[in-house]
């Protein structure tokens, strides 16, 4: 039982990291980039070429991971979805869908469709507590992501671009006036949601194998953390991150492991019916 | 009716008289044939998921999951307990009616983006019920329905053409069920429902109400569709049937890409999509894998940025601005309707 609750813990953790980047772009650009998951698989990909010609630990690689797909999602934005921003959500829904379709097909075309993983020092130890075995790998990706989230939480706190991208989020027009270019703040808060996602997929490598088709498997579980903890509130995700974490390694020891997601979705469709703005206000 | 003979109903009309006469002059046994078949069914679905997409503008990217539910009724009902699939095919429509109709009483009040992503994770948890509950729906491995001759009692043939007539006339079906709730006063509310939905409870539109009847019947004609597409290829899987890009995000892209809310516009989308993925499919899939699928996502990328109101949009009539007026998708519209 308190096995179970560390274990969600660690893995909610970078759940809610990897979500943060959803509900920020969602909550800065008013749209639900339904091909978000697909920039996790390309961070794993990074990573996973960093590992394999710089030999470089998927935890170091991973700031590889956030540099190559911010610039991606900057120029992805910049030339599609900038021009929908306006457009009513079905046009913005299937741009993103379309996207998703394009991503997982050109990676299944580049990187074929093996399943590929990385082999680390750490990947089998662990360490003791008492009765609790906490896995080397879970708990280093937890501390990177509790690293990223300060530095997320000091950047759009203290820095004059984070304050510009909230101000946006805020106001579009009155951030217009007081000088902000909206529309490259509109690139950058989409690169820097997408790379959060992509660092998330990176520090997970040593436990997770990629392929082009992981994405799937992240799609529903991103979206009922930031549906939890808000669409738009970058607090709220990551505690939604560690909610879902936490339900996910319970429901193990109560349901068989194929209907772990089947709970999840169930708390989505109940989230999304009883309270759509979230169950954590704020932020 | 005022216009029964409309230049538009005129090109619908020879449309279906050849779609009709195709299979006499093409050779039976062809591929070419199969294909068209499959233009057909995809284009009823489209136009099934046109009920609730283009009319209410409720975007569904979760319609496999009530296509799956009528595959696995009929499916069920017959081989557990030899049950006609064209009784099941209307068992399976009263199954996916149910289901819509439970979904919406969660997601009625849902809008946009929250609702595409209800319907998307409600066809989710079917498909994952379907993979797990092995015992009744056979699991991963899916259902084959044994192939048995000619036998018009159980929607079993031996020609194609015979499979194709059947999914014309659920085409039609759909088509005509398609006009009559756009015509009608549902129509007129569901239209009220898209364009301000308070307003529209205002003036007196149940809205919940309309938006349920739409739903039920729209999921009911999709699992038809189902019923009609197991019976037609004999054999299918969770993982195709309740399929995103598959089935979901197929029925919506086509009825997009030929006209939202249009009744021409499901099938020019089908009569130009299903073709264009099938030589993608023959002439590129040898190159490498998942080259046409992503054709696919860059044909629906294109089209949302050139001409989100569809291949419709381009129809040269003098209703157009009317026609135009009822499509939401165009912001210049909305904001015009606005001012």
């Amino acid at each position: 039982m308190l096995q179970a609750l560390v274990d969600g813990l660690l893995l909610g953790g970078v759940y809610g990291v990897i979500a943060t980047g959803l509900s920020l772009v969602f909550g800065v650009l008013g749209v639900v980039n339904f091909a978000h998951a697909e920039f996790l698989m390309l961070g794993m990909y990074v990573a996973w070429f960093a590992w394999r010609y710089l030999g470089l630990d998927p935890l170091i690689g991973s700031v590889l991971s956030f540099i190559v797909v911010f610039a991606v999602g900057y120029g992805v934005q910049r030339t599609l979805i900038q021009r929908v921003l306006k457009a009513p959500p079905a046009a913005q829904v299937f741009l993103t869908v379309g996207l998703l379709i394009v991503i997982e097909n050109a990676a299944l075309m580049v990187f074929g469709s093996d399943f590929r993983s990385v082999s680390v020092p750490y990947q089998v130890e662990g360490y003791r507590l008492g009765d609790i075995f906490i896995g080397a790998p879970y708990l280093y990706a937890f501390i990177a992501a509790v690293i990223l989230a300060a530095a997320l939480w000091l950047f759009l706190d203290r820095s004059w671009m984070g304050r510009a991208i909230r101000a946006v989020a805020q106001d579009p027009m009155a951030a217009t006036l007081v000088g902000v270019d909206t529309g490259r703040t509109y690139g950058l808060a989409f690169g820097l949601g997408v790379a959060l996602t992509a660092f998330g997929g990176a520090v997970i490598l040593p436990y997770i194998t990629v392929s082009p088709t992981i994405g799937g498997q992240f799609v529903v579980l991103m979206f009922t953390v930031v549906v939890l903890g808000g669409l738009g509130s970058v607090a709220g995700a990551l505690a939604g991150g560690i909610m879902v974490g936490i339900v996910q390694s319970m429901s193990t020891l109560i349901f068989p492991i194929q209907l772990q997601n089947l709970c999840l979705f169930v708390i989505f469709i109940a989230v999304l019916a009883l309270r759509p703005q979230g169950l954590i206000k704020g932020a | 009716m005022r216009q029964l003979f409309s230049p538009g109903r005129v090109v619908l009309l020879l449309f279906f008289v050849a779609a009709a006469v195709l299979p006499l002059v093409v050779d039976p046994r062809g591929h070419l044939l199969r294909v068209a078949a499959m233009v057909l069914l995809f284009a009823a679905m489209a136009q099934s998921w046109n009920i609730v997409g283009g009319l209410a503008n409720q975007i569904s990217l979760g319609h496999a999951a009530f296509f799956g539910l009528g595959a696995y009724t009929s499916t069920l009902l017959f081989l557990k307990l030899g049950v006609s699939p064209w009784i099941g095919m209307f068992a399976g429509a009263v199954v996916a009616g149910v289901a819509a109709a439970l979904l919406s009483i969660p997601t009625f009040r849902l809008k946009g983006h929250y609702f595409a992503l209800a319907t998307l994770a409600f066809a989710e948890v079917m498909r994952v019920i379907a993979n797990s509950w092995a015992g009744l729906t056979g699991g991963p491995v899916g259902l084959s329905i044994p192939f048995m001759g000619t036998q018009p009692a159980y929607f079993a043939f031996r020609a194609v053409s015979s499979y194709y007539w059947a999914i014309l006339g659920l085409l039609v079906f759909v088509c005509i069920v398609f006009q009559l709730l756009a015509r009608g006063a549902i129509g007129y509310r569901l239209r009220a429902v898209r364009e301000n939905e308070n307003a529209a409870e205002v003036a007196g539109v149940d809205t919940f109400r309309v938006k349920l009847t739409a739903s039920i019947i729209s999921a009911g004609l999709t699992a038809m569709c189902g019923t009609v597409f197991a019976q037609f290829t004999f054999f299918f899987d969770p993982d195709s049937i309740f399929s995103l890009a598959g089935i979901s995000v197929r029925m919506a892209m086509i009825a997009i890409v030929g006209g939202l809310g249009t009744l021409g516009g499901p099938i020019i989308g089908a009569l130009f999509l299903i073709p264009l993925e099938e030589v993608a499919n023959a002439y590129l899939s040898s190159k490498a894998a998942g080259l046409s699928q992503l054709v696919f996502g860059l044909i629906l990328i294109a089209a949302i940025l050139i001409q989100p109101r569809g291949i419709m949009a381009f129809w040269p009539k003098k209703r157009r601005a009317a026609r135009a007026a009822r499509s939401s998708v165009a912001p210049a519209q909305a904001a015009a309707k606005g001012a």
